[in-house]
């Protein structure tokens, strides 16, 4: 147990900068899958045929294809059509997009289930389409987007892990790396999957904060 | 056309799909006046109200209405009409839909900020002075689903008279209360017309329709059947159909005559 221990606090340093990096490309990506999932839901939900053609048809083949096809297309396929970007934006770039269709979808849902009532009632108040969104139907539609976007989270946090394969130095990485050196796998990947736990928790206990203080305020 | 008519539908005709709605309405309403269209379901009733503010669209006829020309089929009215006739028709429903996000006085106060770009201030004020006339004061800060149907209906009607509509549409205002909550409702809605509104009314409570409208439009089998002088048509009904249809609806003993908002809430049909 000592021994456990005495290797942890040894590699702990290393293992804070892969955390890091794994909550900053969490946070970026996160960032990228919210916007582009509300403009695919909202595409999705138009009356535009050709956005709505474009948006399922985009969805569709993104969330079929495995993200590490995806991630591999975007660092190392680019480049031979000439755009180099570096790891860390094909990284976020590409667990933006794919995030953004699994976002997507559960904004359309969310969107979709607010009660045909509400629409009607703001559409007879006289309220733009934009301003009925704006202030009845997201606000609404936003307590059943938390549960599963901090679901989808959760996901997130541990596809980051991708990244090892284009040699970002995240948590993932640290561990093998650490491992690599005190050969002591077994406890490098033990003590990675606690912070990946710790990060899951925090995130996920922040967020149904937030939603019971929204819930409690409308009551 | 009487020139204070602010309404004035002819051959108006609704389908949904293949399925008839309602054909051939013609119909005038004029400023101050108050209207029960009554009949039963699937009258298309609802329906016809919802398309004076254009919820929905109607296929054929004309609808003159604030001074629009409104023509059935096509594209119907620019985006900017539609937005300006709900601003200036208001809408009761039958299910209240209150924002069950928003506070009492968020509710009434939304639309008039949003819209007529009212200060925060003002639409406050006179979302005051809006519950203090249907007795809610107190509730102002509560959220909907903290009210009593009753309540929250009252609440509807303060928020669609928010925007001093010149129009006021209720759909069935009152058919999803619980019985001893109605006549709180009908008191304000007849309050409403004292003040001289202009109300279209679809309500199955033929002794409120005779205390306060002016005015009674009988449907069924989807055209307007009958419409005239409340008194006259709902104590001599000209028609067979709409005979048959009081017959049914009032039941023997119950009194037509001199209801008031306390005694139709016990004594309406229901």
């Amino acid at each position: 147990m000592t021994v456990l221990w005495h290797t942890w606090v040894q590699a702990f340093p290393a293992f804070v900068g892969g955390v890091r990096v794994t909550l900053e490309l969490t946070g970026v990506s996160l960032l990228i899958a919210l916007v582009l999932g509300f403009l695919l839901a909202l595409a999705r939900l138009s009356g535009v045929g050709v956005l709505r053609g474009a948006a399922t048809g985009v969805v569709e083949v993104i969330r079929s294809i495995p993200t590490l096809i995806l991630l591999f297309t975007a660092y190392y396929s680019l480049p031979q059509i000439g755009i180099t970007v570096s790891g860390f934006v094909a990284a976020v770039g590409t667990l933006g997009i794919f995030y953004a269709t699994l976002y997507g979808e559960i904004f359309r849902g969310a969107i979709l289930a607010v009660d045909r009532g509400q629409r009607e009632a703001a559409q007879a108040l006289g309220l733009s389409p934009v301003t009925s969104l704006r202030t009845v139907i997201l606000p609404q539609a936003f307590l059943r987007i938390l549960p599963p976007a901090t679901n989808q989270l959760s996901n997130l946090i541990k596809d980051t892990s991708l990244v090892f394969t284009i040699g970002l130095a995240d948590l993932m990485f640290q561990a093998y790396n650490a491992g690599a050196s005190n050969f002591r796998y077994f406890d490098m990947f033990i003590l990675a999957g606690v912070l990946y736990f710790a990060c899951y928790l925090i995130l996920s206990k922040l967020l149904a904060r937030w939603e019971m203080n929204v819930q409690r305020q409308r009551a | 056309m009487s020139n204070d008519s602010v309404l004035r539908a002819q051959h108006l005709t609704k389908r949904f799909g293949a399925s008839l709605v309602f054909e051939d309405v013609t119909w005038e309403v004029h400023a101050q006046e108050v209207v029960a269209i009554i009949g039963p379901s699937g009258a298309g009733k609802s329906t016809l109200i919802r398309c004076i503010n254009g919820l929905v669209p109607f296929e054929s006829g004309t609808l003159e209405l604030l001074g629009y020309q409104l023509t059935g089929g096509g594209r119907g009215p620019s985006r900017a009409v539609l937005q300006d006739i709900r601003t200036r028709v208001g809408m009761v429903f039958q299910t209240f839909n209150l924002f069950p996000h928003l506070s009492v006085r968020a509710n009434i106060m939304l639309a008039p900020m949003e819209v007529k770009r009212v200060s925060r201030g003002q639409a406050a004020h006179r979302a005051a002075e809006l519950l203090a006339m249907v007795g809610l004061e107190a509730k102002a800060d509560m959220y909907p689903k903290r009210l009593s149907g009753g309540e929250q209906q009252r609440v509807a009607i303060c928020r669609a008279l928010a925007m001093e509509p010149e129009i006021l549409l209720f759909d069935e205002p009152t058919s999803a209360l619980d019985p001893e909550l109605v006549g709180d409702v009908l008191a304000a809605i007849q309050q409403l017309a004292k003040e001289g509104r202009t109300m279209i009314l679809v309500t199955h409570e033929m002794a409120f329709a005779k205390e306060v409208a002016d005015t009674v439009v009988f449907m069924a089998d989807h055209r307007i059947v009958e419409q005239g002088p409340a008194r006259q048509v709902l104590e001599h009904p000209q028609t067979d159909r709409a005979q048959q249809f009081l017959q049914r609806v009032l039941r023997p003993g119950a009194p037509l005559g001199g209801a008031s908002p306390a005694s139709v809430a016990g004594g309406a049909e229901r």
